[in-house]
């Protein structure tokens, strides 16, 4: 355990000072900026300026998570700055673990500064403390953490590029997958044509079951139990990357 | 000591080492061969960054890729590569912390150890600096130093004479024979001729991922220039000399 904090608290140190990481949390912050002006002029109800500034952070989030996930890891091995890591007594496991909490780690930084901006936003519109806004932010988080784990999976056996690729690939399935069984029903699909699509329901992250922003814009509050599922399901989807990634990494000839 | 029995490794169906026999027990090992020879694999099998095919490496009798040899070794390898927006003092102590030996009480007292390493490898004045603002030669400096941080007993040493001025290879090399007086052995990997005869006790030459010779320089040399030697070991003058062939001592 101790290994893998101490790498986590490297990956946050090292990451932190990237300046594309800057770059995107200044981007994040115009936006919201932005929207306060956009909030008086054309948003002018509260709903519509939760709508744009969830919907902000989201996007800010990905860019972050997509970014971390696929080039710090890669980097590491790629730039062999892992051969100093692990000639210590340090295991492969531990050095990917490591990195993963420390890539949450800078995630859990830039969703706090954003969520902030949000919260700031949200009571400067006259809308109070948007507790069901700082819900639909966690919820984004943790979709966000088994973004990078897919991307460090990923990024065990690819490129930089093809993680990116296949990420965003994946990151889009994940959003359509439920709607897709949903769909396949209703158009009447039976016997393997069916199977083949609850396949891929359950091959590819349930990106939807993270998604509460309509809920949350609307005040609407979400069940507990529902939340706790959604955690149980990033915890176990994400144990499953990740010691997959674990696997080929350790077969992996540095 | 450090035994290497019967390592293979193989890459995609060639024999990169091939049944590789050794014992070390010099107190400055070169080992020399040209570039894709297979010194490097050797180093990374011994130090547990790759898994031999077949075959056993182990240091005073405990396999060397283990968690507790690791502790006892420290690894510099070919042009090193580091967190580039990280100190040079920062990067020393993240090593220390992952052996083990910054962690409980003693933790504190760490950093005037990790200043009289970087005093000692001749960058002390850039510590504070980012790893980014290093010269090649500071960066060779730095991996030699974070390979000390632990105390080792044994040092393994890929090329870490590689990207250095005269002055810094002169300072290096009094470095290691000043290890050598305080009892550490040192396993050095270099195609550099000269370096090998001026520091090392003995010597190993590898071609072709096979062991051509091991034991000591003079021997190898036997009054001839070393380099004359080594053409003839790893068969670049095999035409000219077709009888110079010499056996591992393994």
């Amino acid at each position: 355990m101790r290994n893998i904090w101490i790498i986590a608290k490297t990956t946050f140190r090292t990451e932190t000072r990237s300046k594309l990481l800057y770059g995107i949390l200044i981007f994040a912050f115009l936006y919201l900026f932005f929207e306060i002006f956009l909030a008086e002029l054309v948003l002018r109800e509260l709903p519509m300026v939760k709508s744009f500034g969830l919907a902000g952070i989201y996007f800010f989030n990905a860019i972050v998570a997509l970014f971390l996930g696929t080039t710090s890891f890669f980097r590491d091995v790629e730039r062999k700055v892992v051969y100093f890591i692990l000639a210590k007594p340090v295991s492969r496991a531990q050095f990917l673990l490591g990195k993963f909490f420390g890539l949450c780690l800078v995630l859990l930084l830039a969703t706090a500064i954003l969520g902030a901006g949000y919260l700031g936003l949200v009571a400067y519109e006259h809308g109070g403390f948007d507790g069901l806004g700082l819900l639909a932010i966690f919820m984004q988080y943790l979709e966000m953490a088994l973004f990078i784990a897919f991307a460090l999976f990923v990024s065990t056996f690819s490129s930089s590029l093809l993680s990116i690729v296949y990420t965003s690939a994946v990151f889009f399935i994940g959003h359509v997958v439920s709607q897709l069984v949903t769909d396949a029903r209703q158009i009447g699909l039976k016997g393997v044509q069916l199977l083949l699509v609850q396949a891929l329901y359950y091959v590819f992250p349930n990106l939807e079951k993270f998604d509460v922003r309509t809920l949350a814009i609307h005040d609407v509050a979400m069940p507990f139990h529902a939340v706790a599922l959604a955690f149980a399901y990033a915890a176990a989807y994400g144990a499953f990357l990740l010691s997959a990634a674990i696997w080929i990494f350790d077969k992996k000839e540095l | 000591m450090l035994e290497i029995s019967h390592l293979t490794k193989i890459y995609k169906g060639r024999a990169v080492v091939d049944d590789f026999s050794l014992k070390v027990d010099a107190p400055i090992f070169g080992f020399l061969g040209q570039n894709g020879a297979g010194k490097t694999t050797v180093m990374k099998m011994i130090v547990g960054l790759l898994e031999p095919t077949s075959g056993e490496i182990s240091l005073d009798g405990a396999p060397s890729a283990s968690a507790a040899s690791k502790r006892r070794i420290g690894y510099m390898p070919e042009t090193p590569y580091f967190y580039e927006n990280m100190t040079g003092l920062e990067f020393l102590k993240f090593c220390d912390e992952l052996d083990g030996s910054a962690r409980g009480p003693a933790a504190g007292a760490r950093k005037g150890h990790y200043e009289a390493l970087l005093r000692r490898v001749g960058i002390y004045e850039a510590r504070n600096a980012e790893v980014r603002t290093y010269s090649k030669g500071m960066r060779q400096r730095l991996g030699f130093a974070q390979a000390l941080v632990n105390d080792p007993e044994y040092l393994f040493l890929d090329e870490p004479l590689d990207g250095l001025d005269p002055v810094g290879r002169r300072e290096m090399k009094e470095t290691m024979l000043e290890l050598k007086k305080e009892g550490r052995r040192i396993f050095l990997n270099t195609h550099i001729l000269y370096d090998a005869e001026e520091i090392c006790d003995e010597m190993g030459v590898v071609h072709e991922g096979k062991l051509k010779y091991a034991g000591p320089v003079k021997e190898f040399a036997a009054g001839k220039p070393l380099e004359e030697r080594f053409m003839e070991a790893v068969g670049a003058r095999e035409k000219a000399a077709p009888q110079a062939h010499t056996s591992p001592r393994a």
